[in-house]
C-alpha cells in the first residue's frame, strides 16, 4: 500500500530522470545493437533461411526475441547500477532516512527500470516496423509482458546491486546466468526445432516463457500456451518483487 | 507528532559490529526542545548511536524512540521528524545541488513548488544559491558541509541531528551555523549535536552527554556537569585521557 504517494513519485521521477538525462548511454545503444542484429540476421541472412515451419519469416521471428533480450538487460542494468551507485557513494542514505516504506522504495526504484525497459523495447519494435515488420497482433498482451518482464528484471537488478561488492560483480549475474538462459529460451531459434531432450529442458528455463509470451504478443506464434507464459511471468514478478522488499526491510547490506 | 515529553528515548541499547561491541547497554533521554551535546573520543560510538536513531543501523537489543515513535516499528512516522546532517558527504552525483534538495523534499511528501521555494530559501541562507545548478563535486569542503545542513533541514524536521557539523568549517561559517542552530532551538526544535570542539558544546548546549567505548559515562544539565570546571577538564576526567 502507498501511504506516501508524493515521496514515491519523487523517487520514481529521480530514477527516470537519471537514465533519460544520459539517454545516449542508457537508451540508444540497445536500440542500435538490436537494429544491427535485425539488419544482419533478419534482413541479410534471414531471407536465405528456410523457415516455413515457424509460420512467420525469420526476421519477424527474431524481432520479439531481440525485444525481450534488451528489455531484460536494460531493466536489470538500470536498477542494479542505480542502487549499487547509491551504496557506493552512500547516497542511498537519502532514501533510507526518508519516510518511504520499504515497499515504496522498491516501487520507486522499479519505476526507472520499467520505464527504461519499456522505452528501449518499444524503440526496437518501432525500428522493426521501419524494416517492414508487421504491427503487433496483440498490443495489450505486449504491454502486459513488457511491464511484467521488466518488473522481474528490475527486481533482480536490485538483488544484484545488494549482493555485489564492486562494479565487476554487478554484471556477473547478467553475463553468466541471465543472457545464456535468455538465448537458450529461444531468442533466435524456435525451440520445437531442437531435439526432444533439449525441448524438455527448455521448459525448466524461466526465460523461455518470457520470450514466448512476447513473441506471441507480436506474431501470434509461440511454442507454448500464452496463458502459461502469462502466469509464469506474473508469479516470477510477484516473487522477485517480494524478495526485494524483504531485503530492504531487513536492511541487507543497506544498514550496518 | 505524539505528545511525548522526550524527543529521544534510548533504553538498554546494544549494538555489535560482528564481535565488536560498539554500544553497551546504553540508555538515555533527550527532552523535547533541548539542545543536547553528545561528546566522546574518536570511535566512542557517537556516529553509531546516531545511525541507530535515524534507522541507518540495525541493533541487537534495546528500544529506541523518536517522540514516542519506535524507530523500527513506526519507522515512517519517526523518520518524518528527523533531519540528519551526517559526518560524511553522501550526495547523489547525478543531481545539481538544487535538484538534490528538491528530490529530498519530495521523499518527505513536499510537492515540487513548495520544495523549490524551500530549497532556494535554504541555499540563499547558506550562501549556495549561486551554485544551485552545480553538481556537488564542484563545491568546496565547507560548501558541502552547508549543503549537508540544507538537506537535513529541507523538510523542517522537529529534531535535527548533527554529526560534527562544524568540522573543517572556517570561523565565519562556524558562527553562521551556531546562530542558525540557536535560532532553530529557540523556535522549539530539538538539537542533537556531536562535536570535538569543547567550546562549541559549552557555548551552545543546555544538556551534555559523554560516551566512551560504547558506555555513557556522564550525562546531565550543563551547569550540573560543569559545576566550576571547564568542559575540557570534565571530558578528560571521565574519558580517562591524559
Ligand atoms: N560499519 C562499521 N563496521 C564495523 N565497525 C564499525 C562500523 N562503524 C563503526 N564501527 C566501529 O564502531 C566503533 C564506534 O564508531 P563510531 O563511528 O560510532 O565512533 P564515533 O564516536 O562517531 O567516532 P568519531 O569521533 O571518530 O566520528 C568504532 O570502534 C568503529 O571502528
Ligand atoms: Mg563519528
Amino acid at each position: 500500500m502507498i501511504t506516501n504517494p508524493i515521496g514515491t513519485a519523487s523517487l520514481a521521477k529521480r530514477e527516470i530522470f537519471r537514465f533519460l538525462s544520459v539517454a545516449t548511454q542508457t537508451v540508444f545503444p540497445a536500440i542500435l545493437s538490436a537494429s544491427l542484429f535485425m539488419f544482419i540476421f533478419g534482413v541479410a541472412i534471414g531471407n536465405r533461411i528456410d523457415f516455413t515451419s515457424a509460420q512467420v519469416s525469420y526476421f519477424s521471428f527474431i524481432v520479439p526475441g531481440l525485444m525481450t533480450m534488451h528489455l531484460i538487460s536494460t531493466s536489470y542494468e538500470n536498477t542494479s547500477f542505480s542502487l549499487f551507485l547509491g551504496r557506493w557513494h552512500n547516497h542511498i542514505q537519502e532514501l533510507l532516512l526518508s519516510p518511504l516504506s520499504y515497499f515504496e522504495m522498491v516501487l520507486g526504484l522499479l519505476a526507472g527500470g520499467v520505464m527504461r525497459g519499456v522505452v528501449v523495447c518499444t524503440g526496437i519494435y518501432l525500428v522493426s516496423l521501419m524494416f517492414g515488420n508487421f504491427p503487433a497482433l496483440h498490443p495489450l498482451y505486449l504491454l502486459y509482458f513488457m511491464v511484467m518482464v521488466s518488473v522481474i528484471f528490475s527486481c533482480i537488478g536490485m538483488l544484484a546491486a545488494l549482493w555485489a561488492e564492486d562494479f565487476n560483480m554487478l554484471n556477473m549475474w547478467n553475463i553468466y546466468l541471465i543472457i545464456p538462459l535468455v538465448l537458450l529460451g529461444g531468442v533466435f531459434h524456435p525451440v520445437h526445432l531442437l531435439p526432444q531432450i533439449v525441448q524438455d529442458i527448455s521448459l525448466f528455463n524461466p526465460m523461455f516463457y518470457l520470450v514466448q509470451g512476447i513473441r506471441y504478443s507480436v506474431t501470434g506464434v509461440s511454442d507454448i500456451s500464452i496463458v502459461i507464459s502469462a502466469l509464469v511471468t506474473l508469479v516470477m514478478a510477484a516473487v522477485f518483487f517480494n524478495v526485494a522488499v524483504f531485503l530492504f526491510k531487513i536492511g541487507y547490506k543497506l544498514r550496518t | 507528532m505524539r505528545d511525548s515529553k522526550f524527543a529521544i528515548e534510548i533504553k538498554n541499547l546494544s549494538k555489535y559490529y560482528g564481535n565488536l561491541a560498539a554500544l553497551k547497554d546504553v540508555s538515555f533521554q533527550v527532552k523535547r526542545g533541548d539542545f543536547f551535546a553528545f561528546l566522546g573520543p574518536n570511535g566512542a560510538g557517537k556516529t553509531t548511536t546516531i545511525n541507530v536513531l535515524t534507522g541507518l543501523s540495525n541493533y541487537q537489543s534495546g528500544d529506541v524512540r523518536i517522540f514516542g515513535y519506535s524507530t523500527t516499528k513506526d519507522y515512517i512516522q519517526a523518520r518524518r521528524l528527523v533531519g540528519l546532517c551526517a559526518q560524511e558527504f553522501n550526495f547523489d552525483p547525478f543531481l545539481t545541488i538544487r535538484n538534490l534538495l528538491v528530490f529530498q523534499a519530495g521523499y518527505f511528501g513536499i510537492l515540487p513548488p513548495k520544495a523549490k521555494r524551500r530549497a532556494d530559501e535554504l541555499l540563499e541562507r547558506f550562501g549556495l544559491y549561486e551554485k544551485r545548478n552545480a553538481k556537488h563535486r564542484t563545491l568546496s569542503g565547507g560548501m558541502k558541509k552547508r549543503l549537508l545542513l540544507c538537506r537535513a533541514l529541507i523538510h523542517e524536521p522537529e529534531i535535527i541531528i548533527l554529526d560534527e557539523p562544524t568540522a573543517g568549517c572556517d570561523l565565519e561559517l562556524k558562527f553562521q551555523i551556531w546562530n542558525y542552530l540557536k535560532e532553530l532551538n529557540q523556535e522549539g526544535k530539538t538539537i542533537f549535536l556531536t562535536t570535538h570542539y569543547m567550546e562549541e558544546a559549552e557555548k551552545l548546549c543546555k544538556t551534555i552527554g559523554i560516551i566512551n567505548s560504547g558506555n555513557i559515562v556522564r550525562i546531565g544539565e550543563k551547569s550540573q556537569i560543569l559545576q566550576d570546571k571547564s568542559l575540557q577538564d570534565v571530558f578528560i576526567e571521565v574519558t580517562g585521557l591524559e
